[in-house]
């Protein structure tokens, strides 16, 4: 779960980046957030995993003050939280396997289970066969499908995502948006940022929009899946409807 | 990770990054090197200097000159005198004729001086070994006033004035190689740093990426340490091997010469050469904890 209590950040300058937020992201949700560029939504992002620290107000994530967490403590924090950026953030002289099992090493897993654990979650991504390869021979998508693996490995509870699909074409953002929701189903709580209208239409859930650092919006749209078994409710009872009036008599 | 996994994953990464880096690295392990080896040769000169003005002190002695007229009668006296003396280990008469044949051998091209005299020209003396660990300056100073009282000495000479002027240059070329080793190893431990600092740029990314993943600061720095632990003790290392070359070399051409063989007769102790690259490393170490000593690296902005 996710809590944000009248929450804002303020850069060297006094220059506000966010105000006054509050809302809550119940554990299991998928969220969207949405904004213009510059609104302040990797701000708010970096605020949930402490990159940056709010300069007023407080974070709870999942039972946790964010601000008070002591620095030495800061990187367990972050093992609980997934993290996908828009350039993938990958490391271009390790291979996959070593990029993917980053966190399984430092975390003392032997080679054994680290490659176990790396090949998992590859899996759930597809690209189980390209432990090997570096992440220069790999295609925009692929890069961030690894990315998301890596994000996954640990099995976080939280995934962020900032632009996910924002390098990426219209098909590859299909496939990463199918792998978020196929996460989600999972039940790992899902926060993208994305200024994307049409990604959101297209998977739908709850929808916060950010302008100039305040939150403007938090509505809940319906996903086509929803609207598909709405219209088919419909004319299921559209049709007794009119099979019950075909019956009467005249 | 247990510390002998973290320590392993340190050196790999260390190794790669000197790989990748060799040419920046080279000049932080040069700059180490040479602070090494100008130290080592100041080290060098002033331990064998050391070690040959302890010998010339062990074997000091004390010469007692006697009067022209000195009687057997007083020599006897003194001879018992002088070794009832516990720091006394050899008391030896040296009569004038046998003081003029040492001159002759000692000094043939002056043997003219010597023959024509009437009379013996050089006095009789004792000549007397010391056990320098059973004496104290004060008391050395207290037995050879007592023996300068004695009528029939005309003169009483020791080692001492020359050997302590000899005691003062090995300590000036310690203080001077103590100096020059400080300054010049602050000069290549702040090169260790900046080098590491720049290979901690040339990593930003990556540092960036082991920060979100939850790495701790400890496992991110880590491989910097070890960096320029590995850059100091190779400097050490080169420095090491730059004297024992630097030795051969000098020893095989100046063998014939005094000051060849006095300062040059032996190389560094064991210790010593250990020492060498202990300092090397751990001068690499303080670069490296140096440079990251504030943060150093702050994470890219990204999107607002």
């Amino acid at each position: 779960m996710i809590q944000f209590f009248n929450v804002g950040k303020r850069y060297p300058g006094g220059q506000h980046a966010l105000r006054e937020l509050s809302f809550e992201i119940p554990r299991g949700q998928f969220v969207f957030l949405t904004g213009p560029s510059g609104a302040g939504k990797t701000t708010l992002l970096k605020l949930i995993f402490r990159e940056e620290v709010p300069s007023e107000g407080q974070i709870v994530v999942n039972g946790r003050n964010v601000s008070s967490v002591p620095p030495g403590k800061i990187p367990f924090l972050r093992r609980t939280i997934g993290v996908v950026f828009q350039n993938f953030r990958l490391i271009p002289r390790k291979t996959v396997f070593e990029n993917v099992s980053f966190l399984p090493r430092i975390l003392g897993a032997d080679t054994a289970t680290q490659k176990r654990l790396a090949h998992e979650a590859l899996d759930r991504v597809g690209l189980g066969h390209r432990l090997g390869a570096f992440p220069l021979e790999l295609s925009g998508g692929e890069q961030q499908r690894v990315a998301i693996a890596r994000a996954l490995i640990n099995e976080p509870e939280i995934l962020i995502a900032d632009e996910p699909t924002g390098n990426l074409d219209p098909e590859l953002s299909k496939e990463i948006l199918r792998i978020f929701e196929e996460i989600h189903h999972r039940g790992t709580t899902l926060l993208i940022a994305t200024h994307d209208r049409e990604t959101i239409q297209r998977i739908g859930g709850r929808v916060l929009t950010l302008e100039a650092g305040t939150l403007s919006g938090d509505q809940l749209l319906p996903s086509p899946r929803d609207l598909r078994s709405e219209a088919d409710t419909d004319l299921i009872t559209s049709t007794e409807s009119d099979l019950a009036t075909e019956g009467e008599p005249l | 990770m247990s510390l002998w996994q973290a320590l392993a994953y340190f050196f790999r990464e260390a190794l790669v990054s000197l790989g990748r880096s060799w040419k920046v690295s080279s000049v932080a392990i040069l700059t180490i090197a040479v602070s090494l080896f100008v130290g080592g040769v100041l080290l060098l000169l002033s331990t064998n200097l050391a070690t040959v003005v302890g010998q010339w002190r062990s074997q000091a002695k004390v010469l007692v000159y006697l009067t022209p007229e000195v009687s057997q009668d007083f020599l006897d006296g003194l001879r018992k005198q002088i070794e009832a003396e516990p720091w006394v280990t050899e008391c030896q008469y040296v009569a004038p004729e046998d003081a003029r044949e040492r001159f002759r051998q000692s000094f043939p091209s002056l043997s003219g001086m010597v023959e024509d005299w009437q009379e013996e020209p050089l006095p009789a003396s004792f000549e007397i070994s010391l056990d320098p660990t059973e004496l104290t300056a004060t008391a050395l100073e207290e037995w050879l006033s007592r023996l300068r009282e004695e009528p029939q000495v005309e003169m009483v000479d020791d080692d001492r004035d020359w050997l302590s002027q000899l005691s003062a240059i090995v300590a000036l070329i310690k203080g001077i190689g103590i100096t020059l080793g400080a300054v010049l190893l602050g000069a290549a431990i702040f090169t260790i740093a900046s080098v590491i600092r720049l290979t901690a740029y040339l990593y930003q990314d990556e540092i960036t990426i082991m920060r979100v993943v939850g790495a701790t600061e400890f496992f991110i720095r880590g491989p910097f340490y070890v960096e320029g632990f590995l850059q100091g003790l190779i400097g050490g290392s080169l420095a090491l091997a730059g004297l024992h070359l630097g030795h051969a070399v000098l020893l095989a051409r100046t063998e014939a010469s005094i000051w060849g063989g006095v300062l040059l007769e032996s190389f560094l102790s064991p210790q010593h050469q250990l020492a060498l690259i202990v300092v090397g490393g751990l001068s690499g170490l303080g670069g490296a904890i140096l440079s990251l000593r504030r943060e150093t690296l702050v994470p890219a902005a990204e999107g607002t």
